[in-house]
């Protein structure tokens, strides 16, 4: 036993030894769950409409009228209008000139030219442009039907404000939202984008770390530690339980510095300890057997980020699972990190309980447990090639 | 010595895990996985409503109108009872689902609340944003009528005229519409990003293959051995340089016309995409020699060049579109990553040479500083 933990104690020194890891392991995890909840978290997705042209009643009615749909507009000239929209960083331009403005300040008819950008999404804020533009269009209407009854407008706008207040209107009410749109509410901005990114990074650093393994065998240290009155099966526990507490002092850092520093809400705290746990058991088990059956380590790092991204992508820690096809969901529960999503969903959404969790955290201990013998055979027969 | 590196790198399994397998898979996977945000084309699909509405109600039938004749998608109208509006539009995937209330033109036309109800549809959350906001659009004409004619009571005019003026202010001649004209696209499909930002960030591993070789080197004591040769130290770096070039434009090369084929997307002309690679390339190798002279063993250069990799790749978009403004705009710009995307983005749009020389003189003047500063930095390894 003490053999056995002198050996993860010494992979777990060598690795906090090694500087390089501290920004792979420790800081780029934070950096990316920082850049994704400032472009996905809550709030993002927000329409963005340039209007271009010279400041006028119109542009300034049609920018309230977007912003109290929720829309984000910005004003800009022509060209950069063009080139926003060209490269997608606008949804819609909306491009007014002079006589735009004359011809709505007079409540004559106007044309205005808009352009959608190339992105699918932009044909829902385009609608949203033209409920904005027919809506201040109604606007001049009134006033305009007013007119043609003999009300100026300086007593038409009064009177129509007043009757605003006054009756109610038909509105919009939506009953019931999308099940994607309950599935994520509740969720804080960088909530989701932290549990992806911590079953992405865990199992990319224990992958990635299966080259040290190969490199112990390489340079004979197995071999040397073998010399000693140590058993194989110390070996390879040692060697697992090292990448354990490798892949657990990473998981449970993402964890304490999203809690501390972006305010993620991880729920009851013990449940995702237990699920990071058996995640982390899974993924030191994977390590060993790419340790053990790769025998260059160039190779094995490749496969590890390779085989880490392809798996977190597939696992839905790159896209939430939620969005994918019917069949690729399906193909997803290959993967121990579908498994931990789905633990870490029912935690932290819906306030899940240890039993609400037990099928997911049985698979990843079957996982686990399936892995670690077949890896622990795998580094027994290769160390008794290497040696 | 180029010949050389270049047949024992193909010789080595990693060039074709990091360069063609590992990059393959991730695109395969990652279209598979975006694949479910949304498709290429920016048509709206064929929708599906499921309305209740009283066939007696004069704005009711109205309104459901103006949705079934949407001039931007094709959607059809499905009429149940109100009370199976919810259960049918789960059941049936329908986009949207329209439960007009009761008495809804009496209630309008009087001034009283009428809410129209929605439920939201599970499928195509677009389509549903586009039908919700042209329900809005409908109500907004009525709720028109409805302020004027309550307005013109106000000013006296007499009882009999307010319907006339309602319908006037409501269903009047439009006063602003709107022109649709085009806009130029710099933008890449979703696929097309997927390929070209693999492409880009796989190759800022496959070119640091040239200078690992020079750090194998030194480590393995060969360094020297060359050394004690009549070849003089720029050779042997340029060598190095040379050969990761040239592994880094083949696999480029290959990732895009394979990525292309695979994912069924179009790069445009390909002069314009080589003169992109090239310039890409030239850029990810001069960062090579910054790490060379930064580093000490192949180790830290495995991780130095990853690091530069993953950060380069996830800020020039190789994942996910980054969006930023003003200096974060700016430094976003200057990643020779995000231009070679940009570029590929101009040449799919049907660009020319000179249309991307924008991102061509960015990944240019990248790959100045990197060399610059790689003449700047002193050499660590050479101290180790």
């Amino acid at each position: 036993m003490s053999a056995m933990l002198a050996i993860a104690t010494v992979e777990l020194r060598r690795f906090l030894r090694d500087k390089s890891n501290i920004f792979f392991v420790f800081i780029f995890p934070l950096l990316l769950i920082l850049l994704l909840g400032s472009q996905f978290g809550a709030g993002s997705g927000q329409a963005r409409v340039a209007i271009a042209g010279p400041g006028s009643a119109l542009a300034q009615a049609l920018t309230a009228k977007l912003q109290s749909a929720g829309v984000a507009v910005t004003a800009s000239g022509e060209n950069a209008a063009r080139a926003d929209l060209s490269r997608g960083r606008t949804d819609v331009g909306l491009f007014l000139d002079d006589a735009d403005g004359a011809a709505f300040d007079a409540g004559r008819p106007a044309e205005l030219d808009v352009v959608m950008a190339s992105q699918s999404s932009a044909q829902a804020v385009l609608q949203q442009v033209r409920t904005a533009v027919q809506a201040v269009g109604l606007e001049r209407s009134q006033l305009a039907a007013l007119a043609g009854a003999g009300i100026p407008e300086y007593r038409a706008r009064p009177a129509l404000d007043q009757a605003a207040a006054q009756v109610a209107v038909p509105t919009v009410e939506i009953v019931d939202t999308n099940d994607m749109a309950q599935e994520f509410r509740g969720l804080g901005k960088f909530d989701l984008g932290a549990a992806q990114q911590l079953l992405l990074f865990v199992f990319l650093s224990s992958l990635t770390g299966a080259a040290t393994l190969i490199q112990a065998r390489r340079f004979g240290v197995v071999g040397r530690v073998m010399s000693a009155p140590v058993s194989s099966g110390q070996v390879v526990a040692g060697q697992a339980l090292g990448r354990f507490a490798i892949a657990f002092l990473q998981g449970g850092f993402i964890m304490a510095g999203t809690a501390l520093l972006f305010g993620v809400d991880w729920g009851n705290l013990w449940l995702s300890a237990l699920v990071l746990v058996l995640f982390c058991a899974v993924a030191a088990a994977a390590a060993m057997m790419v340790g053990s059956v790769i025998d260059n380590d160039t190779a094995a790092a490749g496969v590890g980020v390779g085989g880490g991204l392809v798996l977190g992508g597939l696992g839905g820690c790159m896209v939430p699972p939620e969005f994918f096809p019917e069949a690729l969901a399906t193909i997803s529960y290959v993967t121990p990190h579908r498994w931990a999503y789905d633990a870490f969903a029912a935690i932290q959404r819906r306030d899940g309980t240890l039993g609400d969790i037990l099928p997911q955290l049985g698979v990843l201990a079957g996982m686990a447990t399936a892995l670690l013998l077949l890896g622990a055979w795998l580094l027994r027969r290769s160390l008794s090639r290497a040696l | 010595m180029v010949a050389n590196d270049l047949r024992q790198r193909v010789r080595d399994k990693s060039v074709f895990i990091f360069s063609l397998i590992v990059p393959l898979a991730l695109m395969g996977v990652l279209s598979l996985v975006f694949g479910g945000l949304g498709g290429d084309t920016v048509d709206l699909k064929p929708a599906t409503v499921v309305a209740s509405a009283d066939d007696a109600d004069q704005l009711g039938a109205a309104l459901l109108g103006a949705v079934d004749s949407l001039e931007i998608m094709d959607v059809t109208i499905k009429r149940v009872p109100a009370a199976d509006v919810r259960s049918e539009t789960r059941a049936s995937g329908a986009a949207l689902g329209i439960i007009v209330p009761e008495g809804f033109s009496n209630a309008v036309l009087s001034g009283q609340a009428a809410p129209v109800q929605l439920v939201e549809g599970n499928g195509a959350s677009l389509e549903t944003g586009v039908l919700i906001s042209a329900v809005q659009a409908v109500l907004d004409q009525f709720a028109a009528g409805t302020v004027t004619a309550a307005a013109g009571g106000i000013s006296g005019l007499p009882h009999q005229e307010l319907a006339a003026l309602a319908q006037q202010a409501a269903a009047g001649p439009r006063l602003l519409t709107l022109t649709e004209g085009q806009a130029a696209a710099e933008q890449l499909s979703l696929r097309g990003t997927l390929v070209a930002g693999q492409a880009g960030l796989f190759l800022m591993f496959t070119v640091g293959f040239g200078v690992l070789g020079l750090l194998a080197e030194r480590e393995q004591g060969t360094l020297a051995r060359l050394r004690s040769m009549p070849v003089t130290g720029v050779t042997v770096i340029t060598a190095k340089a040379c050969t990761g070039f040239i592994l880094g434009v083949v696999a480029t090369t290959v990732l895009l016309t394979a990525g292309s084929q695979l994912f069924g997307v179009s790069f445009g002309s390909p002069p314009v995409v080589a003169a992109l690679i090239l310039a890409v390339v030239t850029a990810a190798t001069s960062l090579t020699f910054v790490v060379a002279r930064l580093v000490r063993t192949a180790e830290q250069a495995n991780v130095a060049q990853s690091i530069l990799a993953m950060v380069l790749g996830i800020a020039g978009g190789a994942f996910f579109p980054v969006q930023g403004t003003g200096f974060a705009a700016t430094l976003l710009d200057l990643n020779p990553i995000g231009a070679f995307i940009r570029g590929l983005g101009i040449s799919a749009g049907g660009g020319s040479l000179g249309d991307v020389a924008g991102p061509v003189v960015v990944m240019l003047a990248f790959a100045a500083a990197g060399l610059l500063l790689s003449r700047l930095l002193p050499d660590r390894g050479a101290q180790a």
